[in-house]
């Protein structure tokens, strides 16, 4: 590891005029996962969009590589090696895989790495992307950050509403990302998944970090998590935050 | 009344390119744009104005044409700037403004109906074949090719180059299309800029034939709706057809002594029933709910 590839320092975004997420630092590593976990409403999608560049970054600096993003537009910072998995699976439906993954195609990126990844996607290059199942969609979105060459990967709750077979088979996807030396920043729902292919994790309270440390420290602790999720620990909640998922 | 419906399908290739026009707006942008046709005959007046101050004509088409490609890219900016989140029924409300502004700018440079028709140039003015009573001059030719030429060509550029694949996914998902890469502000004007640059060349080719007074030309955005409706704001090759078909109601209405002087309404009429003929088969609350 050779330091932060993407570094943030006391950065708040806005949601509209509504500040959302307060002075949040954060450091994602090349070649690992770094995980933001948070309750419902905590800030994690809209510090993900204030990164990329979609949410108002009102006060901090963001730098990609050394390279300042903050006031760069939205397509500037995907251009520098910034690829975002949005929450809704966003393909272009009338396109056909082949045409998503072209579209975003950038640099050294190149349609067979994302087939040797998904071989699902290339029995599908012809096919519509709206036609694909949720799963395909979302390998689909996840190749289409991977073919635009990125150096960091925000991925934000890739998991909604898919079964968890499929589920398991994106994180194993994950995994191969950080093997080809992408960092991963990623918002997941089932915390404990998460922190199994996390190195480092984050996690926020109405918007502000309230514990950074290796991921190590809060796997299978639902207690502790629960108590960074919601402050107070009631008894017997422990599950709740970390449970369920596995 | 066949004679009046083969005069009609004369003006039926201008109103497809109209409707073309409103159409690639709103498959590229998102946005339906009453001004196309105000922004295209502002476009047309810069080059007649130009002639009559002595400037050659292609020079004057060139400062006409630019003309027209830098107001519209400027709505564009705009659009993109300060609306870019907006809906699309405040995008096209936006436009709406800027069509009252633009027809009560135009009418105060240019003069009105009774005042202010100016002699566009006439090059394909010549007679190219007769059909029965009817002689139909080059420019019907010259307007269908042009209208041909847009629907394939556009075609081709969506589907087989890498900016239409960019132009594709700008419109289907315009802030993902950023996420991934796409210079969408950029490509939008661009979009906007060629969009009324051809509007510009569109009035022109229409002017000679309808009067050539601003308001006349400002206000045929009302058929360029008609024709983009029945493409459904969405196929190319339905829209050349509507723009065909408008022609030939014209020329049939013409033709009728007793609605003769009422023609003007057509239009109206074929968004009103395109409008019912969509949504006959949706519950109430869908189809107002759209």
């Amino acid at each position: 590891m050779s330091g932060p590839v993407l570094s943030l320092k006391g950065v708040s975004v806005n949601r509209g005029e509504a500040p959302i997420v307060h002075d949040v630092s954060l450091d994602v590593e090349a070649g690992t996962v770094t995980v933001v976990l948070g309750a419902n409403g905590a800030g994690k999608t809209t510090l993900m969009d204030g990164i990329a560049g979609l949410a108002k970054a009102t006060s901090g600096t963001i730098q990609l590589g050394g390279t300042a993003m903050e006031r760069l537009p939205v397509y500037k910072r995907a251009q520098a090696g910034l690829g975002y998995v949005e929450q809704a699976r966003t393909v272009f439906r009338t396109l056909t895989v082949e045409q998503n993954l072209l579209v975003s195609r950038s640099g050294a990126g190149d349609l067979e790495t994302v087939y040797g990844l998904f071989p699902e996607l290339d029995k599908r290059r012809g096919l519509q992307a709206g036609h694909l199942s949720g799963g395909e969609q979302q390998m689909l979105v996840l190749g289409r950050a991977l073919i635009s060459d990125p150096k960091v990967v925000l991925i934000d709750e890739m998991s909604l509403g898919l079964a968890p077979v499929v589920v398991r088979r994106l994180m194993h996807a994950v995994k191969d990302l950080v093997g080809l030396g992408i960092a991963v920043l990623l918002i997941e729902q089932f915390a404990n998944l998460a922190l199994e292919v996390g190195a480092n994790a984050y996690v926020l309270r109405k918007g502000r970090v309230v514990f950074d440390g290796p991921c190590d420290e809060l796997r299978g602790d639902g207690e502790r998590l629960h108590e960074f999720y919601f402050g107070a620990v009631p008894a017997g909640a422990g599950a709740e935050a970390g449970g369920e998922n596995r | 009344m066949v004679n009046s419906v083969i005069a009609g399908l004369t003006g039926g290739g201008v109103y497809a390119l109209l409707g073309l026009c409103v159409v690639l707006t709103y498959r590229l942008v998102a946005v339906v744009n009453f001004a196309m046709a105000a922004v295209g005959a502002m476009g047309a007046f810069v080059m007649v104005s130009l002639m009559d101050a002595g400037l050659g004509v292609w020079l004057a088409l060139l400062a006409g044409v630019i003309s027209g490609g830098a107001l519209s890219a400027l709505l564009g900016a705009v659009l993109v700037r300060w609306f870019g989140d907006h809906d699309e029924r405040t995008k096209a409300a936006v436009t709406v403004a800027l069509y009252v502004a633009l027809m009560a700018i135009g009418l105060r440079l240019f003069g009105s109906t009774t005042t202010g028709a100016r002699r566009f140039p006439r090059p394909f003015d010549a007679p190219a074949f007769t059909v029965g009573d009817v002689v139909v001059p080059q420019s019907v030719l010259v307007s269908l090719a042009f209208a041909v030429l847009i629907t394939v060509g556009v075609g081709m550029l969506l589907n087989r180059t890498s900016v239409g694949l960019r132009l594709q996914a700008l419109s289907e998902r315009p802030a993902t299309a950023q996420v991934v890469g796409i210079a969408a502000p950029r490509l939008a004007v661009a979009v906007w800029a060629a969009i009324g640059a051809i509007s510009a060349l569109v009035i022109l080719l229409v002017a000679p034939r309808l009067g050539g007074d601003f308001s006349t030309l400002g206000k045929l955005i009302t058929t360029a709706l008609a024709v983009a409706m029945v493409g459904a704001f969405r196929s190319l090759p339905m829209t050349l057809a509507g723009g065909l078909l408008m022609g030939c109601l014209e020329g049939f209405t013409a033709s009728l002594g007793a609605v003769q002087q009422y023609r003007g309404v057509v239009p109206f009429l074929v968004i009103v029933v395109l409008l019912w003929w969509r949504s006959r088969h949706e519950v109430w609350d869908t189809a107002h709910s759209r």
